[in-house]
């Protein structure tokens, strides 16, 4: 039963009743009802328990400036801590209030306003400091609990992020941001406006307002029409503009787009200009208990009377300084709601507020002091501000309205600042910071006439050629007399309800000497959160303005940030959520991998590569031992694809070479290779790879995977800053040679059966060294480089070849019992072998001597890239950590990056292992470590201590476990 | 409603990477090619060939990839002076194909690029970014191609098809 639905009026579709459950309860709406609207309308009036002191609280508002009553939505619409205004009715909608258990009804947090004057603003920040905050932190965020983010997506539905430019962006689809777009339109300009009610009009949809002398929402259906007839303009409703950054750069959120299947639109705005036409927020008086459920600000009293047809009271007390909660109490009484009497503060009521409502009593130059009444407003007491009797009124309903503030906070975040208006009293857009104007209400033209010049001019100085004439509206004359705070006020007085935030709190906050505005904000978080100053802010100015004895310009504003509403996280991420939550590569292999069960992972620079091939009953180790074997003693053959690689080009190459890498290139002859190191400014190892002339002009070079990308940056701005004039092309190949490396003993035998015009002999086809030739009848370039140790051709072919090229390897392979090797394989080879690897040995902080590689810097250049700072830190008189190898006793695994400390102790480190692998070399536990003095200590034993203090004592050999001659790779 | 558009992953494109200064390049190609674009960011095409000026002194050719193997023949890569460098980068690019009438809708979720008619219109050809890779997008009849590279390929068919729920 809807007790307090009126029986008639509203933009709400009485034949469709929706049916929603809030707090346990089931209760009707109907569409075009928000869930606020239709807990009016089913007379639910208290519906959350405040932020602090859990003092019960009601629907306040009725837009996205609501202040008390958040929600959390479940099921499938499941969200948190959102505006219970701002939650559009839909059916089977369930929602609960937040921050109460296990009701607003009956609330367990409600004992803190027995100690309510104990812990005032700052309390936390002097009380909670030892041991430290954290160890309170869990159960005072519970105490306080807003809901927490959903544990997990909905069922249904996805969200969408996406990018959007225009000539003229336009916040706000009222009346002075639809005659902007109309006249920007007409002109022919991209314009999209942005609105973040359920339809346009703004506060025309809550007022009864004539223009030209039809109904005003007649002119916004006229005018909403001819946009979208514009195929130079877009439209969004349910979008609200939540934040305004640098370059005319802003973020939407739309919540409810055409397409069913998304859930919401994140847009991401470039414009050319930025129209606010954001309207105003109204503020509330500041008086005792002024949270009572059924204190509301005047206007959204009238939206909800007019709007949505549901009467928030039978027996309203309308309390203003101001005209416009004039038209508030006329609307109201055409309602039928009995309006007891309007207390106004001022003591000259202006008679054109008087006009509207003649037949009601108005208590001039008086102020309501307190609400009384504990979950709903009962009563007010009103004194005149001169001094005198208090009287009391009975009422279910005080309305009230302090003024209006320009919906700012766009405009702000456009880092354009902001100026006090007396007239208005509040704070208006001053200078652009961007190409930004405001215009309407979000102007300080809170007359419905002004508010629609002001939207044709603002727009019209966009344009060529003159303003469009706009339409004449009819509304009562905007007057007021700022009262910021009633001084008579009892009871606990809020400035911020949403931070449960008093005049006393400010007092406080000033008294400890947080007098400035931004410290007030912080010492009381008045203003904070996701009201961002809707509400609050200007009453805690004016607080403070009055308390100093200065002007509201002296104090100022506060920073206003984004976002402006809550926005949803998985709006931000758009799709980049399940398989695309990262990005990843595949090679031409990666689905052959997969269908083999190879277990994938990422390896670097994003590319999804096999870990290992595991039979049926095999897990890690087994099949990492299989493939090892198979490369010693037979052949494997893997996917070196993802290596990084690039074409170098010109008459400088040689010399770039030189002084990127720390050896000799320039010497090179076409068709050999060479290994190198390169490193940083700081004389650190960069990274590696080998060198390959093609001719004298053209040079190919391989980088690490997980390195690639930052190779290629390294080597442009070398080329680009340091020698702009070196006739020096680079091209990145990495993808246009793809390749399978057949390794191990019987490499050449699978070559062989292959089939390929190169001959593979030593002699003919040495260790580095490459042929362009056939392989399997592909075109293919055939390295001889080896990162396993063992004789190894790597065969590179076009990605278009690489899927053919492999069947036909395993295809020949098959009689010498060819496995494909996977990355973990692949790491236990090197490490056999003592090859560095990147992450592991070379961790950002080592040079190639601590490597025992000094053999690679060249003593013929007379320099290059790090040479000078390796030398300057080696003539130092710092120990270094250097590769040892390390063969645990007794035998077992060590874990990667495992500690070395002297003699086991418990001190600071003197090493770690980089890597530890069973090698099957060996049949048994090796590895590899960087050790103080480590190339000195070979043949003592050092300790690993685990965490826990548990010590592993390892004996420090060379780091090159198999074949320390290289015999087997230059087979 | 889903966005009224499609996409198709190309087959390869022959491609070429041109670097140098556009005399010498002309110089080195002759006729073989269309017309050097002489605005950055906009392509020229001429017998089944484009020609995008994508950088300073950098060109990109593409073709059909059956041309590919005259283009070699013609270019000459390994031959050409030092002055200009020409590299073969056919494998290195996965092509897509988006398609239909909200196609720029469907190409404004990834790429921030203002693609409207206006800024960026026939002939247009400029990297920008992609789902967060970087990409090479052009017009093509009733939408766009966009390249990115080839390894990259299996996630931007998985972000269309997502695009296109």
């Amino acid at each position: 039963m809807q007790v307090n639905r009126l029986s008639h009026g509203g933009r709400i579709n009485r034949a469709r009743a929706l049916s929603f459950t809030f707090n346990g309860r089931k209760y009707q709406g109907f569409e075009g009802d928000t869930l606020a609207s239709a807990l009016i309308a089913n007379g639910v009036s208290l519906t959350a328990r405040s932020f602090k002191y859990h003092r019960p609280r009601g629907i306040v508002g009725a837009g996205v400036e609501e202040p008390s009553t958040l929600v959390e939505l479940m099921g499938n619409d499941a969200s948190a801590n959102r505006p219970v205004t701002t939650v559009p009715l839909k059916e089977g909608l369930i929602a609960k209030s937040v921050n109460c258990w296990p009701s607003p009804a009956v609330d367990i947090g409600a004992v803190n306003q027995l100690f309510a004057r104990f812990i005032p603003a700052g309390f936390y920040y002097k009380t909670f400091k030892w041991p430290n905050w954290h160890v309170y932190e869990p159960s005072i965020r519970k105490a306080t609990g807003l809901a927490g983010t959903p544990q997990e997506a909905p069922d249904q539905g996805h969200f969408e992020a996406r990018y959007a430019h225009c000539d003229v962006l336009i916040a706000g689809a009222g009346p002075a941001g639809l005659l902007a777009a109309l006249t920007v339109g007409r002109a022919g300009l991209r314009v999209m406006i942005a609105d973040e009610g359920t339809e346009a009009g703004g506060s025309l949809l809550s007022r009864k307002l004539v223009i030209d002398g039809q109904p005003a929402m007649d002119w916004v259906a006229a005018t909403v029409a001819e946009l979208h007839d514009m195929p130079n303009v877009k439209h969004l409703q349910n979008a609200t503009i939540w934040a305004y950054r640098e370059h005319n750069y802003l973020m939407v959120n739309e919540r409810a787009p055409e397409n069913a299947s998304l859930l919401e639109r994140h847009w991401r705005v470039r414009a050319g200009h930025v129209i606010t036409a954001t309207g105003a927020i109204e503020r509330g008086m500041v008086f005792g208990n002024n949270d009572r459920p059924g204190v509301m600000l005047a206007s959204a009293v009238q939206t909800y009377v007019n709007r949505y047809g549901a009467r928030p009271g039978k027996r309203a007390m309308i309390f203003t300084n101001n005209n416009s909660a004039y038209a508030v109490a006329a609307d109201l009484a055409a309602a039928g709601i009995e309006i007891v009497a309007i207390v106004d503060s001022r003591d000259d009521v202006p008679e054109v507020a008087r006009a509207v409502v003649p037949d009601l009593e108005v208590v001039a130059g008086s102020v309501v002091t307190q609400a009384q009444g504990l979950r709903r407003v009962r009563g007010v007491s009103v004194v005149p501000r001169s001094g005198g009797v208090s009287r009391t009124y009975s009422c279910d309903l005080l309305a009230h309205s302090g003024g209006w503030n320009p919906a700012v906070h766009l405009f702000s975040q456009s880092r354009s600042p902001l100026i006090y208006a007396e007239g208005p009293a509040t704070f208006v857009p001053d200078t652009p910071a961007q190409s930004v104007s405001a215009c309407g209400a979000a102007e300080g033209q809170f007359e419905l006439s002004a508010a629609l010049h002001s939207g044709a001019e603002t727009a019209a100085e966009l344009c060529e050629g003159p303003a469009l004439t706009p339409p004449e509206g009819e509304d009562l004359a905007y007057a007021i007399e700022p009262l910021w705070r009633v001084e008579q006020a009892t009871g606990k007085a809020f400035l911020d309800l949403q931070n449960d935030v008093s005049v006393d709190d400010v007092h406080l906050a000033i008294r400890e000497g947080y007098a400035n505005v931004e410290h007030v904000k912080r010492y009381t978080t008045g203003g904070m959160g996701i009201d961002q100053g809707k509400t609050g802010n200007i009453n805690i100015i004016g607080t403070v303005a009055l308390h100093q004895g200065i002007g509201m310009d002296e104090v100022g504003t506060t920073t206003f940030r984004a976002p402006y509403t809550p926005v949803s996280f998985g709006a931000i991420g758009g799709f980049r959520d399940e398989s695309v939550v990262l990005p990843y590569r595949h090679t031409p292999l990666t689905k052959w991998n997969m269908d083999q069960g190879a277990f994938m992972y990422e390896a670097g620079a994003r590319w999804r590569r096999p870990g290992y091939f595991p039979h049926p009953g095999e897990g890690l180790q087994e099949a990492t031992n299989r493939e090892c074997e198979a490369v010693r003693n037979g052949v494997g053959v893997y996917d070196g694809s993802p290596l990084g690689t690039f074409e170098l080009k010109g008459r400088d190459v040689g010399k770039f070479l030189d002084y990127l890498y720390t050896n000799i290139m320039s010497s090179l002859k076409p068709g050999f290779g060479r290994y190198g190191l390169m490193l940083s400014d700081d004389g650190l190892i960069l990274d590696d790879g080998v060198c390959l002339r093609l001719d004298e002009h053209r040079w190919i070079i391989s980088t690490s995977t997980g390195h690639a990308d930052a190779m290629n940056s390294h080597m442009e701005e070398l080329l680009q800053t340091e020698f702009p004039d070196w006739n020096v092309f680079v091209t990145t190949v990495t993808s246009q040679w793809n390749n399978a490396t057949i390794c191990g003993p019987k490499a050449r035998d699978v070559m062989v059966e292959l089939g390929t015009d190169i001959d593979l002999s030593p002699e003919a086809f040495p260790f580095m060294t490459f042929r362009d030739g056939h392989v399997a009848g592909l075109p293919a370039r055939v390295v001889r480089v080896s990162f396993t140790g063992e004789l190894s051709f790597e065969v590179n072919v076009a990605p278009r070849h690489l899927r053919a090229l492999w069947d036909k390897v395993l295809d020949a392979g098959s009689p010498h019992g060819i496995l494909p090797v996977g990355s973990e394989a692949s790491h236990v080879l090197r490490v056999e072998k003592g090859f560095l690897s990147l992450g592991h040995e070379v961790d950002g902080t080592v040079d190639p001597f601590d490597l025992g590689m000094g053999w690679v810097m060249s003593k013929k250049k007379a320099d290059y890239l790090g040479k000078r700072s390796v030398h300057l830190r080696r003539d130092g008189p710092g120990v270094r950590r250097e590769l040892v190898g390390v063969i645990p006793d007794p035998d077992r695994m060590i874990p990667e990056g495992a500690p070395l400390t002297p003699r086991g102790e418990k001190r600071p480190t003197e090493g770690f292992v980089t890597a530890c692998v069973w090698s099957v070399v060996h049949k048994r536990w090796v590895g590899l470590a960087l050790l103080e003095n480590g190339h000195a200590r070979h043949g003592e034993t050092a300790q690993v201590r685990l965490k826990g203090g548990e010590l592993i004592p390892v004996r420090v050999t060379p780091p090159v476990h198999y074949d320390p001659d290289g015999e087997k790779l230059r087979t | 409603m889903p966005y009224e558009a499609t996409f198709d992953r190309l087959a390869t494109q022959a491609l070429f990477d041109l670097k140098g200064p556009a005399r010498q390049l002309r110089d080195w190609v002759g006729e073989l090619l269309p017309e050097f674009p002489e605005q950055a960011n906009s392509g020229t095409m001429t017998g089944g060939k484009a020609l995008y000026y994508i950088g300073l002194d950098h060109w990109l050719l593409r073709a059909e990839l059956p041309e590919e193997q005259a283009l070699i023949a013609e270019l000459r890569p390994a031959d050409a002076p030092p002055d200009i460098s020409i590299v073969q980068i056919s494998d290195t690019q996965a092509y897509f194909r988006i398609t239909g009438s909200q196609a720029d809708e469907v190409l404004a979720i990834g790429c921030p690029m203002n693609l409207h008619a206006r800024e960026f219109g026939t002939g247009a050809a400029s990297f920008t970014e992609f789902f967060g890779l970087r990409a090479l997008v052009t017009r093509c009849d009733s939408g766009f191609d966009v390249a990115v590279e080839q390894s990259f390929g299996p996630m931007i068919e998985d972000y269309l098809n997502r695009a296109l729920r």
